[in-house]
């Protein structure tokens, strides 16, 4: 059977870096003795795999991994199992039964949604009017950092699919990410920082990731949604 | 502000946080209560280095075990996150509680490798604490350093309080509660120094006291107190089958060097390479039984989720019956996919054969240690490895698949001429020949053949047969390093070397003598730290902290008389110093002394001395 899993990771274990995190699960999964699969070959690997990177420093709320297993099992033995091998701060709150030829998780997903905490150096106007004053921006031009590539200037307007004020302090972005087109938490702040010169630097520890999500039209699911699993 | 709030804020700051996070699967983090007896354990290296090494887990687990006592763990802060904390006012804390080190009892060092000493300074200065033993009242935690490996501390004697010589598993709970004991009883730091004396194994540095001659030659180390011991005599666990071993292991978050299940198979190794220190400090040789292995194994795996298990020692193929052992544990295991991995191979076909039977993950390479490039300078050395073992292991290799081969040997070893240098260029090529035989005659898919030269400089160790050597001069080796280059350039080799200063400063330390401690301190007020780590080590910090003390490197590389008394003659490892003489000797004849297993006892006197005995499995003889 194939299980897809909605996770938190929260307190000092956001820290892990990806590679990271998906050893802390293959070893958990271990002892959890669970039926796990295999792949075939000389060296063979858990069939497990895990939607799009989070940042190293940065909680996520609404996280996925996708795990295939050679027997059924029961929904709710399998996440109290897994937890129970897990380290406090990362924690299994969902799973559904998928089936086997469900599209992977990174193909799946193609939005994000981040919450920013803004502190700025003196007094501002209202939060509304500052956020539509920023998404009025014809373009939003970053500096992209690339590994060996070279960095390069991005538009980031286009990449960003909607914001909101959820509370003073806290705003909301709903963003591409997807293999294609992914727009990157620390490029968003450093566009706000941009544009608003009293605005403080946001460490990446004021960022939440607050979901991974399916954007069909105008609407946004949930990987585990039945709209997009079609259980 | 609370320290875990202080690191909030700059946690996110550094590279690689996870090093200072704690939290760890089979982490022990007990309440904080008053009357508990507080340990910290200290690795003065990084995060990923110190979770690889096993003796600091076995003590950890070990005293957390006991109710009454708290153990947790702290690591040295790479210079990124130094300068943070230092800035923010965080002290150096415990990745468990995250407790300042000044709340502990005790401050355990687990000591390794010369070049961490600035390290170990750098931790007790960000503890807060006088890096002096004497500048330290009872107030302070107690200093402890140790380690399985028998080294000579009297470079770094001034900073600790006391050291622990020898095996730690038998004698560490008593000594923790005794000084608890003589604590709780509000006594003067020099007398609690001077009760822990009285316990086997420790070794109180400031009541010896030792006195130079003009040539800064050392004239005597002598108690300075009636009724302490004269010789520190190293403990050693007898009955390692019986002996505690961890099973809830602690894992690391990063991917630290060694990431999987250890179980320490045997301890000790009676070959008699003549430069090496373990062969001579962790005499004699242990074995644990299949049996016990086997259960220790089943538990760790269980416990952890690891999916390779390593077998160590250090000659794990001399294991009594190691390929029963072996085929018995890939066989066990195979349904679960765990995979077994050897760490040292023989050079020998039938090490070859065992590791290509069971390791399921391919390696990209194997790695042979011929140490020295004639037949010759072997013998010197003690190495019982002939020229054909090392043809007929690396043609196995190749005809299982290996393609690429590293080689490793040693440049500086005693009575070494360049045409010993010039051997391993002919022994390197040859096996590179061999390779590409092997490859042009196969059927099969075979990579292009590469064969790694990894060359590193000789450094004569205290309680070795060659600790009274001189050590090659900065000239000769870059001469010798030279010629290598030179000489290991066709396609398919390649040559790796270290950096001559940096082993001559281990040389220094390794047979140095207290008057080193000032030299420690001003190269660390210089900026030294991490002096193992390539990209932070600067030899002219050291070369100026020479100089404002005025000692002279050099001094300490020379030759030592045979009967001139030698800064660790106070500490007894076991090996009397009879035979460490008699194998210098044999060194410079060229004659062989082969392993006691085989040939009964050749003399080394440990079994007498420290009234234990060689512990095989079975009982039998390792005949393959």
């Amino acid at each position: 059977m194939l299980i897809r899993a909605e996770f938190e990771i929260k307190e000092v274990l956001r820290y892990l870096s990806h590679l990271e995190l998906m050893t802390i699960f293959r070893r958990a999964f271990r002892r959890a003795n669970l039926p796990l699969a295999y792949s075939k070959g000389f060296n063979p690997h858990i069939l497990f795999s895990m939607g799009q990177p989070l940042k190293v420093g940065m909680m996520g709320w609404k996280e996925y991994f996708d795990l295939k297993l050679t027997q059924e099992m029961e929904i709710e033995e399998f996440i109290n199992r897994v937890n129970g091998e897990l380290p406090s701060g990362i924690r299994i709150n969902k799973a559904a039964s998928i089936p086997e030829d469900s599209k992977a998780l990174m193909a799946t997903i193609n939005s994000a949604v981040y919450i920013f905490k803004m502190v700025f150096t003196q007094k501002m106007k209202a939060d509304e009017e500052l956020l539509n004053s920023f998404l009025a921006e014809k373009e939003i031009i970053v500096r992209r950092e690339r590994v060996k590539k070279g960095d390069i200037e991005i538009d980031i307007r286009p990449m960003i699919q909607r914001a909101e004020i959820i509370e003073p302090g806290k705003w909301l972005f709903q963003v591409d990410c997807s293999s294609e087109r992914n727009l990157r938490p620390e490029e968003i702040s450093r566009a706000l920082v941009d544009f608003f010169p009293a605005l403080e630097y946001i460490p990446i520890s004021n960022i939440v990731r607050e979901g991974l999500y399916v954007r069909v039209g105008n609407e946004l699911y949930s990987p585990l949604d039945e709209k997009i699993v079609g259980r | 502000m609370k320290l875990v709030d202080k690191l909030e804020k700059i946690l996110y700051k550094v590279k690689n946080p996870v090093r200072y996070i704690g939290n760890e699967w089979n982490m022990v983090k007990k309440d904080w209560a008053e009357d508990k007896i507080k340990v910290a354990l200290a690795f003065p290296d990084l995060y990923e280095i110190g979770m690889s090494h096993l003796g600091l887990k076995l003590l950890y687990h070990l005293l957390n075990e006991e109710e009454d006592i708290i153990c947790e763990r702290t690591y040295a802060p790479w210079i990124d996150m130094e300068e943070l904390m230092r800035e923010e006012g965080i002290p150096l804390f415990s990745l468990e509680n995250k407790k300042a080190i000044s709340e502990f009892d005790i401050f355990g060092f687990t000591l390794q490798y010369e070049m961490s000493y600035t390290n170990i300074i750098n931790m007790l200065d960000l503890a807060g604490l006088p890096l002096y033993s004497k500048d330290r009242d009872e107030k302070y935690p107690l200093v402890i350093g140790g380690g399985s490996i028998v080294f000579n501390p009297e470079p770094i004697a001034a900073f600790f309080d006391i050291f622990f010589i020898g095996e730690a598993e038998d004698g560490v709970v008593e000594l923790v509660r005794k000084y608890r004991e003589l604590k709780d009883k509000a006594l003067k730091k020099e007398e609690i120094l001077f009760e822990l004396s009285q316990i086997p194994g420790v070794y109180v540095p400031s009541l010896y006291d030792v006195s130079y001659d003009e040539n800064g030659r050392i004239k005597a180390i002598k108690p300075e107190l009636p009724g302490v011991k004269e010789k520190i005599q190293r403990q050693v666990v007898s009955n390692l089958d019986q002996a505690y071993y961890p099973t809830k292991m602690i894992m690391p978050y990063m991917n630290v060097v060694h990431d999987r299940a250890v179980i320490e198979i045997a301890r000790g190794c009676t070959r008699g390479c003549r430069f090496c220190a373990a062969g001579i400090s962790y005499r004699p040789v242990r074995e644990r039984s299949k049996e016990t292995i086997i259960r220790l194994a089943d538990e760790i795996l269980r416990n952890t989720g690891y999916d390779e298990i390593s077998l160590t020692s250090l000659s794990t193929m001399d294991y009594s019956d190691v390929a029963d052992l072996v085929k018995t544990m890939a066989r066990r295991y195979e349904k679960d996919k765990v995979s077994i991995s050897l760490p040292s191979l023989r050079v020998d076909r039938f090490s070859v054969n065992l590791a290509r039977e069971v390791q399921r993950v391919r390696k990209t390479g194997l790695t042979f240690a011929p140490e020295a490039g004639t037949q010759r300078l072997r013998d010197v050395i003690n190495k019982g490895v002939q020229e054909e073992d090392l043809y007929d292991a690396v043609q196995a290799a190749f005809e299982e698949g290996w393609s690429t081969i590293k080689l490793y040997f040693m440049i500086g070893l005693p009575t070494e001429t360049m045409d010993d240098i010039a051997g391993i260029v002919d022994l390197a090529k040859r096996v590179l020949q061999i390779g590409e035989e092997v490859r042009k005659n196969t059927s099969r898919q075979m990579k292009k053949i590469q064969v790694n030269v990894s060359v590193s400089t000789f450094v004569p160790k205290a309680f070795t047969p060659f600790q009274w050597v001189a050590m090659d001069s900065k000239e000769v080796i870059e001469e010798k390093q030279k010629y290598l280059k030179e000489h290991l350039t066709d396609r398919g080799l390649s040559f790796s070397w270290n950096n001559p200063d940096l082993s001559l400063l281990e040389g220094v330390f390794s047979r140095g003598d207290r008057r080193l401690a000032p030299v420690i301190e001003s190269a660390w007020r210089k900026g030294a730290r991490f002096d193992g780590w390539g990209e932070l080590f600067a030899i002219d910090k050291w070369e100026a902290a020479f100089r404002e003390n005025q000692l002279d490197m050099s001094s300490y590389l020379r030759a030592r008389e045979l009967d001139e008394l030698l800064p660790w003659d106070h500490i007894d490892v076991g090996v009397n110093k009879k035979f460490l003489r008699k194998e210098y000797k044999a060194a410079h004849a060229g004659e062989l002394t082969r392993d006691c297993r085989q040939v009964g006892c050749t003399g080394c006197a440990i079994c007498f001395d420290l009234d234990v005995k060689m512990e095989l499995y079975r009982g039998d003889v390792n005949v393959n």
